[in-house]
């Protein structure tokens, strides 16, 4: 097959890929409005077909264009959606068993390969003599590998900080219908869910009946366990950065708006993992730390290469 | 307890301001005011990566601009405060590490501490088995062991019928070394940088260039330490070549070289390219520029009054305008004859772009040399500007202008180009070659390995910092008619869901264990299942 028709198939499958992602969010928020099993089954089938597109768009693209297909902003967003779906169906859905955040991710996937196909779309093409590394391989996966999790990470702590403030809404609601046991309470409501032993039991005594998302202590834990599975990645892409760099450009470290943003994002992460070792940062305070690493990472993604002129901004990273 | 305003001594101060160093709360906030630091310095233009672009913005905001410069904002990461935050972190890094260490060392040389209540424990099992007492906590010392714990016997009694266990020791271990290794980072940096210098080396095709002072390009950048050292090395541009593809988007630049030593002798020949620098005496050279210089030669009849490789440089191309689209500039001075002469050039390198160019009036890039063009404007009078590139016209008089093709010969007095084979008198100019030239970037940064050491390190101890976790095993056998019941209780410091299984199992190793020696009866099945669940 020609370049052309690589390319061809790559596109199309690409549209392919939004739409199972937008068919998949459909059906996921459905599961969570109605919690029938059978829409939670189509909606996984949808993101599991849109992923299988989505992967065999990013192959053909790098067939179209004999390199690694991740050689711009377009390529990167396509690639940075099918390792969200794909992380999301396999951590969260297959290891820790969570289900209703499907919908959540399909959004952030479709949202981003939107921007990418309206923005950034590029005839596939050899790359320009700076991104021509071996390092490309290894500085640009680490980087979207980092940024898949951090997303989900970060998708996952919005949820927490909505299901916690209704989990505290609840409590206080609990607390005013009910005398407050004068000793040994066996409700302990005033802990944090980290300090309280079995953090699942009281609150989801607080939660029946409204068990659409996880409660907040699960997703609080699962938000860290991405976080911190992302935190080397990124301090590697960062590091594999420094040293393509240093054969690049010469210098390890520049202060270019790239390296700067992705320090940011690296230095607010390690607040938060500092904050959830800390008494008094625990919870929301760290939560909301992550939140603003989410916000980070977005800026280092998008506005670093459209609004902010440094060496990463040919329309490549 | 707050001291009061008169006793409020100069140790205490210190002691204060030291132990506000040390909380992790302060070093958390000091990160998050880097973090910010960093945002204005992406945000506002930087004088070190783009100064044009500050003089833009300072010119484009008046008052405000002003007082930015004021602050240090436009050299953010080399500005005072920054420095202050990053010493105040360092400070407090330190701060925190120091005692840490010490505990960790300590820590880790103890060994683990008996328990006085095994019962007390978030997971607490107790097992009937066959075995006497020293039998059965040995069986468990081995299953432990072979689990990666630290286990001791009861200290100073000799107890042969308790144990205590540890392991995750790595966890405290990884994140000391994961922080250390940014002082190490900070010690790199500092030093590469203190020592090292940057700066351009223009080197034409056919020339040698050596490292030295005097003959590098412009400024050179200096680290506060760097001691005049440079190293003679020689550069030996042999050719430079540069390919594009139909679009005018560079593919590849490559300067072939030979590298010699101070004596001018071989060392070896190499190809420098974007991403390959060559790296010679500790000096990186890297591909950074290209462009094109003139062989231009200026006589008076047989008289040579001038006979040079003229570096032309490239005209910024307005926006929309190709890079390569543009002319190629330069002047060259000859100052022995009276009055004093300056000839204006322009090249245009592709005389078919050019000619496509005039023609569609679009602009089409110039990449290759082809039939070369030179236009010339001569100027006659007194030379006041004393740089080799630009030109001061205020005391010169045009005499004469035209153009000179590659191989050719113009009169300089009447600005015609002459036929070729005719012999030349009077003032002329010929444009003999066209040659490349290349701008090398010349570094060295004696501090890169340190910092790549650093670097690893951190990494190395990130790994276990996040993702080992620590357990406490405690283990006591009390006699019981033929047999021993074994008291088991443990606790986890992180990841504490996942140690209710880990701990099933073990409590199941040491049973099996056991069995090996002897039958064993369950004494309190069941009952402490519930127990786990209820603490």
């Amino acid at each position: 097959m020609t370049d052309l028709q690589w390319a061809r198939i790559s596109q199309d499958l690409f549209n392919v890929a939004i739409f199972s992602y937008l068919a998949a969010m459909v059906g996921y928020f459905a599961y969570l409005a109605f919690q029938r099993d059978l829409l939670w089954k189509l909606a996984r089938a949808a993101a599991g077909l849109g992923l299988a597109a989505n992967l065999v768009s990013i192959l053909t693209r790098g067939l179209a264009a004999h390199r690694v297909p991740w050689g711009n902003m377009y390529e990167y967003s396509a690639l940075l959606a099918c390792l969200v779906v794909g992380g999301y169906l396999i951590v969260v859905e297959g290891i820790y068993k969570v289900r209703s955040l499907g919908g959540f991710v399909m959004a952030f996937a479709i949202l981003t390969m939107a921007i990418a196909s309206q923005f950034f779309y590029v005839t596939p093409g050899p790359l320009v003599p700076a991104l021509n590394s071996y390092w490309i391989k290894i500085h640009v996966q680490a980087a979207i590998w980092g940024s898949s999790l951090f997303a989900l990470g970060g998708i996952v702590t919005i949820l927490y900080l909505i299901q916690d403030r209704r989990e505290r809404k609840q409590v206080d609601a609990l607390r005013s219908q009910e005398p407050p046991p004068i000793m040994g309470a066996s409700l302990n409501l005033d802990a944090p869910h980290d300090l309280v032993d079995d953090a699942g039991a009281p609150m989801s005594a607080a939660t029946t009946g409204r068990k659409r998302l996880p409660s907040a202590a699960t997703l609080d834990t699962l938000a860290y366990r991405l976080i911190a599975f992302a935190f080397p990645i990124w301090t590697f892409a960062v590091i594999a950065g420094a040293i393509w760099a240093q054969e690049a450009w010469s210098r390890y470290w520049g202060w270019d708006p790239k390296e700067t943003w992705s320090f940011i994002t690296w230095v607010i992460f390690a607040g938060y993992l500092h904050a959830r070792a800390t008494a008094g940062w625990r919870g929301r305070k760290s939560a909301w730390i992550a939140l603003v690493g989410f916000v980070s990472l977005l800026i280092t993604y998008y506005a670093v290469n459209l609004w902010i002129v440094g060496l990463h901004s040919y329309k490549g990273f | 307890m707050p001291p009061s305003a008169a006793g409020f001594s100069l140790t205490q101060s210190v002691a204060l301001v030291w132990r506000t160093l040390r909380s992790m709360r302060t070093a958390l906030i000091l990160l998050l005011l880097l973090a910010l630091a960093a945002v204005t310095g992406s945000l506002i233009p930087q004088w070190p990566n783009s100064p044009e672009r500050v003089l833009q913005y300072q010119a484009g905001h008046g008052l405000w601009g002003a007082f930015l410069q004021r602050a240090g904002a436009f050299d953010v990461f080399g500005s005072w405060w920054f420095v202050l935050i990053t010493v105040l972190l360092f400070v407090s890094l330190v701060a925190c590490l120091v005692p840490r260490t010490r505990a960790t060392w300590r820590a880790v040389r103890q060994r683990p501490i008996q328990a006085r209540e095994i019962d007390a424990f978030r997971h607490y099992r107790t097992i009937a088995v066959a075995a006497g007492p020293p039998e059965a906590v040995e069986a468990s010392r081995r299953v432990l062991v072979r689990h990666l714990y630290r286990v001791a016997r009861a200290e100073g009694t000799g107890d042969p019928t308790a144990l205590a266990a540890e392991k995750g020791a790595a966890r405290e271990v990884g994140s000391l070394l994961f922080h250390w290794a940014f002082i190490l980072l900070l010690f790199g940096v500092i030093f590469g940088k203190g020592t090292g210098f940057s700066g351009y080396a223009v080197v034409t095709e056919g020339h040698t260039w050596v490292d030295a002072r005097a003959n590098y390009d412009g400024q050179i950048r200096t680290g506060r330490f760097f001691g005049g050292d440079f190293t003679g090395v020689g550069i030996h541009l042999r050719s430079f070549e540069s390919d594009f593809r139909d679009t005018g988007q560079p593919m590849d630049f490559v300067s072939h070289v030979d590298l010699l030593d101070p004596q001018g002798n071989l060392i070896r020949s190499q190809d420098i390219r974007v991403n390959h620098p060559a790296k010679i005496d500790g000096l990186n050279i890297y591909q950074t520029a290209f462009g094109w210089a003139g062989v231009l030669e200026v006589r008076d009849g047989d008289q040579v009054l001038t006979r040079q490789d003229l570096v032309l440089s490239r005209e910024p191309a307005p926006t929309g305008v190709p890079a390569f689209a543009m002319p190629w500039h330069g002047v060259l001075k000859v100052t022995s004859v009276r009055p004093q002469m300056a000839i204006e050039v322009e090249l245009y390198p592709d005389s078919r772009a050019l000619a496509q160019q005039l023609q569609t009036q679009q602009p089409v890039p110039m990449l290759v040399a082809y039939d070369p063009v030179i236009s010339y404007k001569v100027w006659r009078g007194r030379l006041t500007d004393p740089s080799p590139t630009s030109l001061d016209t205020t005391f010169m008089k045009k005499t004469a202008e035209g153009v000179v093709g590659g191989g050719l010969t113009a009169d300089l007095r009447t600005g015609k180009q002459l036929d070729p084979g005719r012999a030349a008198g009077g003032l002329t100019m010929s444009f003999p070659d066209l040659r490349h030239y290349s701008v090398l970037q010349v570094t060295r940064d004696r501090g890169v390995p340190i910092v790549l050491a650093a670097a690893i390190l951190i990494l190395l101890g990130l790994l276990p910092a996040l993702y080992t976790s620590r357990r406490k095993v405690w283990v006591r056998a009390e006699a019981h008619g033929e047999g021993s019941v074994l008291q088991v209780g443990g606790f986890a410091l992180q990841r504490k869901p996942q140690f209710e299984a880990e701990f099933d199992k073990l409590v199941e190793a040491i049973e099996r264990a056991i069995d090996d020696g002897g039958s064993t009866t369950r004494v309190s099945d069941g009952s402490d299942r519930e127990k786990v669940g209820s603490r």
